[in-house]
């Protein structure tokens, strides 16, 4: 198994019309052992930006308290709040820096810009961008939810719509992956405010009778 | 040290090579079945490749057993299309031995017998059957390359099952815990084939081991129909 896969949790993001979400699931676990169930692998950036990080949990915190230092870095020497696009660059660069010994960690970003324009950036550990209009995912159920998303997804969603699309796609995806669920959050960002939501996945054993 | 030796690519010591003998291919691929009340729909893409390479773009592996049982696989075609050969000599034995067609669950059965019979040197086949009951009800049935098996209410194998399964549980499953306006009543034969065009489409834009046509057979208890539909082709 690949040390990218030994905490497990996984981490979607989507673009709607003017908003975006970005969920995850809260599972922290050693291999096939849980060890908590509310471990967070989503970090708010600004009002209107977050960074997912599904990976190796020590490496997860690392990079949340060093993308902290560099984005308040950035607010004071710029005097103005970073946008998703340079932050993605940020991190992108931050991983490429240590490209012959990299940090266990595939970044996703999802925000909104000055503009309210939905952006959502998906990188590999070594920080190769990638700018999808419509979804990106990663972590340890990426599989299925390459297969939910690619069903689901459409354009221009509405903020309670696309919640509902990425809710439906990130529990089915957490439902068919032992390594990923207990449970999952999920940011859905607007012009005028973040809605956080905690969703219920599969936590007890109950009789499958649909044969 | 000899200068020569530098441009000599064999390695200088003598250690001995082993060779072995690897007669399993994986050659991709992906199967679905979904069961209904009264009707069962199997699915497969028409992709054989190996590697990076297409081998073929129509090579079907699905195929009509009987009038009431459809069986699919995908893995190593060489040894699915063995497979499927070897149950219908079976088939035509028994129909001439018993003067009656062999009933789906008895094919299930005979499927597993098949397979196990080969334990230490198995078909690398993912195998699934679907079709109708002798009451005429739906069935449908997973198997492992080594003849463990069970009935499900749908299932998908092969390269996009990661993808697909998921997919399944969230649009074929009668009252499915995630949604508040669930279905309560079984799948319906369109829902049942909008379903899987929907997951066929959707895999074949990530896997490439999933594409070129899909062929889609519905079991009911007139017999069997066989709908081609196209995948992307790249």
């Amino acid at each position: 198994m690949s040390i990218t896969q030994y905490n497990g949790g996984t981490i979607l993001a989507m673009a709607g019309k003017n908003c975006v979400v970005i969920g995850s699931d809260k599972r922290l676990g050693v291999q096939n052992l849980t060890v908590s169930t509310e471990f967070q692998k989503i970090f708010p950036v600004t009002e209107k930006c977050y960074i997912g990080l599904p990976g190796l949990a020590s490496d997860v915190q690392t990079l949340s308290e060093l993308f902290r230092l560099k984005v308040n870095m950035y607010k004071l020497r710029e005097e103005r709040e970073i946008e998703p696009l340079t932050l993605a660059n940020m991190i992108s660069s931050t991983l490429y820096g240590r490209r012959f010994g990299p940090y266990f960690c595939e970044p996703i970003v999802a925000g909104l810009d000055k503009n309210n324009k939905p952006h959502i950036y998906g990188m590999d550990l070594i920080g190769c961008l990638n700018f999808p209009d419509d979804f990106t995912v990663a972590g340890c159920a990426e599989e299925a939810l390459f297969g939910m998303c690619e069903s689901l997804w459409e354009p221009d969603l509405e903020p309670d719509d696309l919640f509902e699309t990425a809710s439906q796609a990130l529990l089915s995806a957490a439902d068919r992956n032992s390594m990923v669920g207990w449970g999952a959050v999920i940011h859905t960002i607007t012009p005028d405010r973040v809605i956080t939501r905690t969703l219920k996945t599969r936590m007890v054993i109950y009789y499958i009778s649909y044969i | 040290m000899n200068p020569v030796a530098l441009y000599n690519h064999e390695p200088l010591t003598s250690a001995a090579k082993q060779h072995q003998f690897d007669p399993y291919e994986m050659n991709g691929g992906t199967s679905l079945v979904i069961k209904g009340s009264d009707f069962c729909v199997v699915a497969s893409d028409t992709r054989q490749s190996v590697g990076f390479q297409i081998n073929s773009r129509y090579a079907p592996k699905t195929f009509k057993l009987t009038d009431n049982a459809v069986i699919t696989a995908s893995g190593f075609s060489a040894d699915s299309l063995a497979l499927f050969k070897k149950l219908s000599q079976n088939l035509e034995w028994y129909k001439h031995a018993h003067d009656k067609v062999m009933s789906t669950p008895a094919i299930a059965q005979m499927l597993s017998n098949t397979l196990y019979y080969k334990r230490f040197f198995p078909y690398y086949s993912f195998c699934l059957v679907g079709g109708i009951d002798e009451q005429g009800r739906g069935v449908a049935y997973s198997y492992d390359p080594m003849g463990s098996y069970g009935p499900e209410p749908y299932k998908s194998v092969g390269s996009a099952s990661t993808l697909i399964q998921p997919f399944l549980d969230n649009q074929a499953r009668v009252g499915h815990q995630n949604q508040q306006i669930v279905q309560q009543s079984e799948i319906s034969l369109e829902s049942a084939i909008s379903i899987t065009k929907d997951a066929f489409t959707s895999a074949s834009e990530r896997d490439i081991y999933t594409g070129d046509f899909l062929e889609i057979f519905v079991i009911k208890q007139g017999g069997v129909t066989v709908e081609r539909v196209d995948l992307r082709k790249d």
